[in-house]
């Protein structure tokens, strides 16, 4: 049966609410189905007990969150924007993380932090923010960005059973992307990428709504007789770096597309353990697409400018193989 | 008309000097481009010095006998068109495409400094391409690996020092370097079992009885044939130590494997390459041709790399048993005593058998005891058993 992003994340957390007396649902109006409707029928379903609102302070219900956490349960907090992330950012990085560390193993977190990121449909600079860098850059958290339904189904599954902090970031704009689960399905690993389509060119790395992007690519660039493999990363923190080399070793280029800002992105990251790790596998120096410096803007026309789409994973890598005359044939 | 050096290319990987041997051509002979000028003896074969350009020998600088450098000038040529300049790539902000090929074929270089990629540069030291005269397609005329596929070794590179050595050649000096390397950065251990070799001699007999006009597969054919069969079977033995990186395990495509040949004035070590693939008696013709062409000094480049292991044989007048050192970058050698009748217990009674030591030296950053002992008892398995493609 075909169903939503946002049916299959709510059939997710509605069977692990089932399997598990430990799963707890916690956030701002999430009783009521939350701002984005992923919640909607839980609290009926499971009690409010069990599927809690809370204050409007990410501060305060994050720190909530990791103390229930701390003692047993297993909450899953939705954090309505990964903008507001940054007022939770102070119990996430210096408490969520650190408590294995800092107890010796004797503590665990075992958290999930469903947030939701990207630009789509005019939500403006303060709703559209791409922040994963930020988190992959802390020891001791772990993030996990979905692309499909499918895979957040699965990856969702996995983050709650992990029994360490997940930062969950679903892509507003996949919310109405749909597809079919296939209940025979393991649940994937956390940090285990996939490989979205196979190639021999080139390695176009992405992750969340990038990875439909980079698919489209990848088509438009086997029109121009470029066979790109595309790698969907699913989680950013850890990394799977054995399947990026697997894929560079075979094609020699890669091409890392995000839609955060480029600069300083989760991209630059990966490129440069591309070219410390897998130098002399080279044939081209190593690409990065993502937005350009500036703040997402308001108006849909100008957003969708900012955005890259295919046709700059394509553009991208004409300039990376210095060809575009050929290619634009 | 122009005058042109001709210099001492870089034929081999870790080649820095070669002797000359003889001059193909006299001072005032026309030569082709292509055309072989003169032979060189290098650490490992003697090998012919194509010209690089057509024209006329106008002075020989190097005489026979003498030595000379990687990259020294030895002669000079008068060429019929003077070699066309290569400039540095233009390249503009936006990246623009190469507009036309280079008339030359040369690659694109930034003062001394060829533009290539890291992997063109990889391939092109592993097949002893020179870049310099490889045409770059990438951007600014960089050098990628396509443009490597229809290369082939030749041609000069610059290089460093050789050793101040002067009573040894080439030859010995590379094997005093591969030796010092070995013992002093390879961690090596040896493991020893003994081999019943009679399914081999019995093997041996049946075919010489049916085939009177072909040479039967020697005793190191049957060798080479049983390691490529227990090396393909344990690929975690058929790897190499690449130290780069922290350090790591390359493991091998296909099985290759290197045959330790005595000639004069040293040994070589030529690489049979994909053993596995072949049936005992096509490695007996390959190994055979092989050794013929090792004592000659005509082997190829390409025949003196890509080995994971060795065998080294020292014969029927060799000693009971031996240890070998490992040629780097392999990772294990087997050293092979000479046969002889052993006093055996067989099936509760005593038996006279043809038994040798094999003594198997690892590297231990590659493999440890275990595997290397599951790896000899396969291969004394292997070879007792009679179970061969002949």
């Amino acid at each position: 049966m075909e169903q939503t992003f946002i049916e299959i994340l709510r059939r997710a957390l509605d069977e692990e609410l089932a399997r598990d007396v430990s799963v707890h649902l916690l956030g701002e109006d999430v009783a009521a189905g939350g701002a984005f409707g992923v919640t909607k029928g839980l609290a009926q379903k499971h009690g409010e007990k069990r599927v809690r609102n809370t204050p409007i302070s990410e501060a305060a219900i994050t720190g909530l969150a990791t103390g229930a956490a701390l003692c047993g349960l297993r909450p899953v907090l939705e954090v309505m924007f990964i903008d507001f992330a940054t007022l939770a950012m102070d119990c996430l990085v210096n408490q969520t993380a650190k408590y294995r560390y800092m107890s010796g193993g004797q503590l665990t977190v075992p958290l999930v932090v469903r947030t939701q990121s990207g630009a789509a449909g005019g939500a403006a600079a303060q709703h559209s923010q791409s922040l994963e860098a930020w988190f992959a850059h802390v020891p001791g958290l772990v993030v996990v960005a979905p692309a499909t339904p499918a895979e957040a189904y699965g990856l969702l599954k996995s983050a709650i059973r992990l029994g360490e902090p997940v930062l969950y970031i679903e892509h507003k704009r996949l919310y109405t992307m749909r597809g079919t689960l296939d209940d025979a399905a393991e649940l994937p690993a956390i940090g285990k990428a996939r490989i979205a389509r196979g190639g021999s060119d080139l390695t176009l790395i992405a992750y969340s709504a990038m990875v439909g992007t980079a698919l489209a690519a990848a088509g438009q660039l086997a029109a121009l007789g470029i066979s790109a493999e595309v790698i969907d990363l699913r989680t950013l923190l850890p990394l799977d770096m054995e399947t990026i080399a697997t894929s560079v070793r075979k094609t020699h280029r890669a091409l890392i597309a995000h839609e955060a800002v480029q600069n300083g992105g989760f991209g630059a990251e990966i490129a440069a353990r591309i070219g410390s790790e897998l130098f002399d596998e080279l044939d081209a120096p190593v690409w990065r697409v993502g937005c350009p410096f500036a703040p997402i803007p308001f108006a849909p026309e100008l957003e969708a400018a900012l955005l890259p789409d295919a046709a700059a994973i394509v553009q991208g890598v004409q300039e990376m193989l210095g060809t575009p005359a050929q290619l634009g044939r | 008309m122009a005058r042109v050096a001709v210099e001492i290319p870089k034929i081999g990987l870790v080649m820095e000097a070669v002797r000359v041997t003889r001059w193909l051509k006299n001072v005032g002979d026309a030569i082709r481009q292509g055309e072989p000028l003169l032979e060189v003896e290098t650490e490992k074969s003697v090998v012919e010095i194509e010209a690089a350009v057509s024209g006329r020998l106008e002075e020989i600088l190097t005489a026979v006998g003498a030595e000379a450098r990687v990259g020294d000038r030895i002669a000079w040529m008068e060429a019929e068109q003077a070699p066309a300049a290569v400039a540095p790539p233009a390249r503009s902000p936006t990246r623009a495409p190469v507009a036309s090929p280079r008339p030359t074929g040369g690659s694109a270089s930034v003062g001394n400094r060829i533009v290539s990629t890291p992997a063109a540069r990889r391939l092109a030291a592993e097949r002893g391409v020179d870049l310099r005269r490889v045409s770059g397609t990438g951007p600014g005329g960089r050098v990628q690996l396509a443009d490597l596929a229809n290369e082939t070794a030749s041609a000069s590179a610059p290089s460093s020092t050789a050793f101040a050595a002067p009573e040894m050649t080439p030859m010995q000096r590379a094997l005093a370097r591969s030796m010092t390397l070995s013992n002093a950065t390879v961690p090596q251990f040896t493991l020893e079992r003994s081999v019943d070799g009679s399914a081999v001699q019995a093997a041996r007999t049946a075919y010489a009885a049916a085939n009177a006009a072909a040479p039967a597969p020697s005793m190191n054919d049957f060798l080479l044939y049983s390691l490529g069969r227990a090396l393909t079977e344990m690929p975690a033995m058929n790897a190499i130590y690449v130290d780069q990186g922290g350090g790591g395990i390359a493991c091998a495509r296909g099985t290759h494997i290197g045959l330790v040949v005595a000639v004069a004035g040293g040994l070589l070590v030529p690489v049979l390459h994909d053993v596995e693939q072949l049936s005992l008696t096509e490695l007996a013709a390959r190994r055979r041709d092989c050794v013929e062409r090792t004592l000659q000094g005509k082997l190829r480049s390409d025949e003196l790399g890509g080995a994971t292991l060795s065998l080294s044989n020292l014969g029927a007048q060799g000693p009971d048993r031996f240890a070998a050192m490992i040629n780097p970058p392999e990772s294990a050698i087997l050293a092979v005593g000479r046969q002889r009748d052993c006093v055996v217990p067989r099936a509760g009674g005593l038996a006279i058998r043809p038994m040798s030591e094999l003594t198997l030296t690892v590297d231990h950053r590659v493999a440890n005891g275990r595997l290397a002992a599951e790896f000899l008892a396969r291969l004394v398995q292997i070879l007792e058993s009679g179970d061969w493609r002949v």
